[in-house]
């Protein structure tokens, strides 16, 4: 690209001002393809949900109008043949699937991104120092992430099975009581999260680990000299360093962990996706079994209702997490800062 | 200061753009399962028509594999018919298969030019006979038992679907676990013990769970259920004003009462689960199951083909039942409709109706396949060489029942199943808590 600044004393050509013109627009050009693409393939589905999330939408017959008043079977003669355009909203808020099926995506949320977090930073902070054979420890943390998450559910599925499962032949093998991994509701939670955080504790170690690498050896140097150890070290000048990084990570893994599909689906036995009793339904699961399982003749309507509430609650989660990082790593961050100012009040 | 904040304000912009990248993914109505049709725009028979088809666990017509049995249908048909090429896609479970389908037909694409479809869709199939092209000029109308072919056909006289196989159910047991018992293994004579109705069946479980062998009386409740059921003919729907009457039947609350109250001699193993498959060649596992015609490709596949100790008897609780079975049909959108018809013609024909169930064991629908030499002699190694032929046509002379499903018949059955593993095989609810979240999780469904 032409980046020759014309001088603004002479009035300018034709060709300068071309070029010119080059220069401010050609960035937009070429960013514009993905916005056109986003546009087509993200926004508009995404306003096309709002308005289907208002409508009695079946899978097969379409759109049949507004929505129904929703009404519980109870007092179903006092809403019939009424509509409400909040209709499939209040079915889904009334129901109690919806409630369990948003405290156990929480659950599993909490129970996968956290481990998974501090477990990558512990990690890439010991790949991050003079190993031998460095490539060969790096690639091999990333292994998990290469298995397909369904592939990964299935084997978990059977590591966890009940009766033939290895897990509760171990722990039974040790003269314990074996573990109900999918009728219990905590034991659910923490197998499915195991799934989650065994993919993808091994991206995350690498995408820190690059970050990592990027910190100044100088800065780390003179820590060492200044009398700092390993931990002072990770706490006080590589994590705050990388914030960025870390801020990127936790919101990624916050809207992947709050939309977990594969992994509850393939670890659901037989038919029964979610549990019997709800206990590892997330909303995902929840909004397909509304979605594409359930023939109801507002499924699609329904569907796109749980979607939505669903985008809600991710863009809360992320900017909750967004506080919270720039908070933790800041917190860090002001030790030099305090310093400075003491150095300062020294001086006086 | 400024310039931190504005980045801020960006990254969470970014975050919030992500988000709904991240999302739109999922709330649009994309999932489109089906694959691409034919190309060609018209059938004459010289041109080049690809034909794609979609079934799901085992219609039988594929080249049999280790693992599935099949009469290899597709290549016999391709070999007299060299215009012909045929494309079919296998889903793993009937569930999978319906959503895709289902999307296909709402969207108007993506379908395959010849869909299967499970009876207990064709509710929902009849409600919108409108996406589906009429058979009834190819199809002979006497092929079928009246009963098979009304489920298929409108109000107005159009027929949807031709019938591919039923799914008459007779007891299947373990002559193993049996003998351990003290009770007889003759299939005859275990015909005879347990001749009746629900209740004789669960008493001889009762006589079976005495004799502590280890084993279990049957594999789940969930399971069972599905054959109590299928024998009520207006379960959760009333067929006549299309209402849910699920939660004031008595016949659905005897049928969940008589099944929990037997709920010792369940071995607890949800059906098509991992434990429930190794349960089939356990000692330890389950001594008898309901066996309906489809399922033992099923058992085979778990247990291993050379597994001894299944067997069948000539009986079933209450009468007769039919549990599955299925259609074939075809979607107006597709471009090949004259083609297809003349496959849909020739798969559902008795003769080809007699080589799936000589190679895999879906039992025929047409009459006169069901009345075929092959057929009514044919035996299973794997159950003991019990004339299966034999015992399927009289267990499908004894159907006696065409339960009616409406359209949330199938939400209903979902829960209930659900209500029946909470009891069972979660072990978190007694009979009367889980009853009481059923009833609660069929009135929110409405």
């Amino acid at each position: 690209m032409s980046s020759t600044v014309p001088s603004t004393k002479s009035p300018l050509s034709r060709r300068a001002k071309l070029s010119r013109f080059d220069v401010k627009a050609s960035p937009y050009f070429y960013i514009a393809p993905f916005f056109i693409v986003f546009a087509i393939m993200g926004l508009f589905p995404l306003f096309y949900t709002v308005f289907i999330s208002t409508r009695k939408w079946n899978s097969v017959a379409g759109d049949q109008g507004v929505a129904a008043a929703y009404c519980n079977l109870d007092n179903a003669g006092d809403c019939k043949g009424v509509t409400s355009w909040m209709g499939n909203f209040q079915w889904a808020l009334s129901n109690p699937d919806f409630v369990e099926a948003l405290r156990n995506t929480i659950a599993i949320f909490l129970l996968s991104s956290i481990p998974q977090i501090i477990i990558a930073i512990l990690l890439a902070f010991v790949l991050s120092s003079n190993l031998r054979a460095k490539t060969f420890w790096r690639m091999g943390v990333l292994f998990p992430y290469i298995i397909a998450p369904m592939a990964a559910g299935i084997i978990f599925r059977q590591v966890f099975a009940d009766e033939t499962g290895v897990v509760n032949q171990i722990i039974t093998g040790l003269g314990l009581p074996a573990v109900s991994w999918h009728a219990n509701t905590f034991a659910s939670w923490v197998a499915v999260s195991t799934i989650v955080n065994f993919r993808w504790i091994g991206y995350n170690t690498l995408v820190i680990l690059a970050a990592m690498q990027a910190v100044p050896n100088e800065t780390i140097e003179a820590a060492v000299i200044d009398g700092a150890g390993r931990v002072r070290q990770l706490l006080s000048i590589t994590l705050p360093m990388i914030r960025p990084t870390l801020i990127f990570v936790i919101i990624t893994s916050t809207i992947g962990g709050l939309q977990i599909f594969d992994e509850p689906q393939m670890y659901s036995e037989g038919t029964t996706y979610g549990g019997s009793n709800n206990q590892f339904l997330t909303l995902t699961q929840f909004m397909w079994k509304t979605g594409f399982v359930s023939t109801n003749d507002s499924n699609m309507g329904r569907a796109a209702a749980i979607s939505w509430m669903l985008f809600l609650l991710v863009v809360v989660f992320a900017i909750l997490s967004y506080i919270l990082t720039s908070r933790i790593s800041s917190g860090a961050s002001n030790a030099p800062k305090t310093s400075k100012r003491a150095r300062k009040a020294a001086s006086r | 200061m400024r310039y931190t904040k504005l980045k801020k304000v960006a990254t969470v912009g970014v975050a919030l753009i992500t988000a709904g990248v991240a999302l739109t993914g999922c709330s649009g109505n994309s999932g489109n399962g089906g694959a691409s049709a034919g190309t060609s725009d018209s059938a004459s028979t010289t041109q080049q028509i690809t034909l794609t088809i979609g079934t799901f666990n085992n219609f039988g017509y594929d080249a049999p594999t280790s693992t599935l049995q099949g009469a290899d249908l597709y290549q016999k048909y391709m070999d007299t018919h060299p215009n012909i090429k045929i494309e079919a896609t296998v889903a793993a479970k009937s569930d999978d298969a319906r959503s895709s389908f289902n999307t296909a037909l709402g969207t108007g694409s993506g379908a395959y030019d010849i869909q299967a479809v499970d009876v207990d869709w064709m509710p929902d199939m009849i409600k919108n006979a409108d996406k589906l092209i009429d058979l009834s000029d190819v199809i002979p109308s006497d092929r079928y038992q009246d009963w098979k072919t009304q489920i298929a056909t409108t109000t107005d006289g159009k027929l949807i679907g031709a019938g591919t196989d039923i799914g008459p159910e007779a007891i299947c047991y373990r002559s193993d676990l049996f003998a351990k018992a003290g009770l007889p293994t003759d299939r005859t004579e275990v015909a005879a013990l347990l001749k009746g109705g629900w209740d004789k069946y669960f008493e001889i479980g009762q006589q079976f769970m005495a004799a502590n062998t280890g084993a279990f009386w049957f594999d789940s409740m969930a399971a069972t259920y599905q054959g109590m059921v299928n024998q009520i003919e207006a379960s959760y729907i009333d067929p006549d004003s299309g209402d849910i009457i699920a939660l004031d039947n008595a016949d659905v609350k005897a049928a969940y009462d008589q099944l929990t109250a037997a709920a010792a001699q369940s071995a607890g193993l949800m059906q098509w689960s991992d434990d429930w498959s190794a349960g089939m060649k356990s000692d330890t596992g389950f001594a008898t199951m309901l066996c309906p015609a489809w399922i033992i490709n099923n058992m085979k596949n778990a247990a291993g083909e050379d597994f001894k100790g299944w067997d069948m008897a000539d009986v079933f609780p209450g009468g007769g039942g039919d549990w599955g079975g299925s259609y074939l049909v075809i979607p107006t959108q597709s471009k090949n409709q004259e083609a297809a018809k003349d496959l849909v013609e020739w798969l559902t024909a008795p003769e080809q109706q007699v080589a799936v169930f000589a190679a895999a064991s879906n039992y025929p629908s047409a009459v006169d396949a069901q009345q075929d030499s092959t057929v009514q002699a044919k035996t299973d190694a794997f159950l003991n060489s019990a004339p299966v032929g034999e015992i399927f046509a009289n267990r499908a002379a004894a159907i006696d029942v065409v339960p009616y499903k409406g359209s949330s018949w199938f939400d209903i059955q979902s829960k209930m199943a659900d209500a029946l593993n909470r009891v069972d095989v979660d072990k978190t609810t007694n009979a009367a808590d889980s009853w009481s979240t059923w009833q609660n999780d069929v009135k929110a469904l409405a």
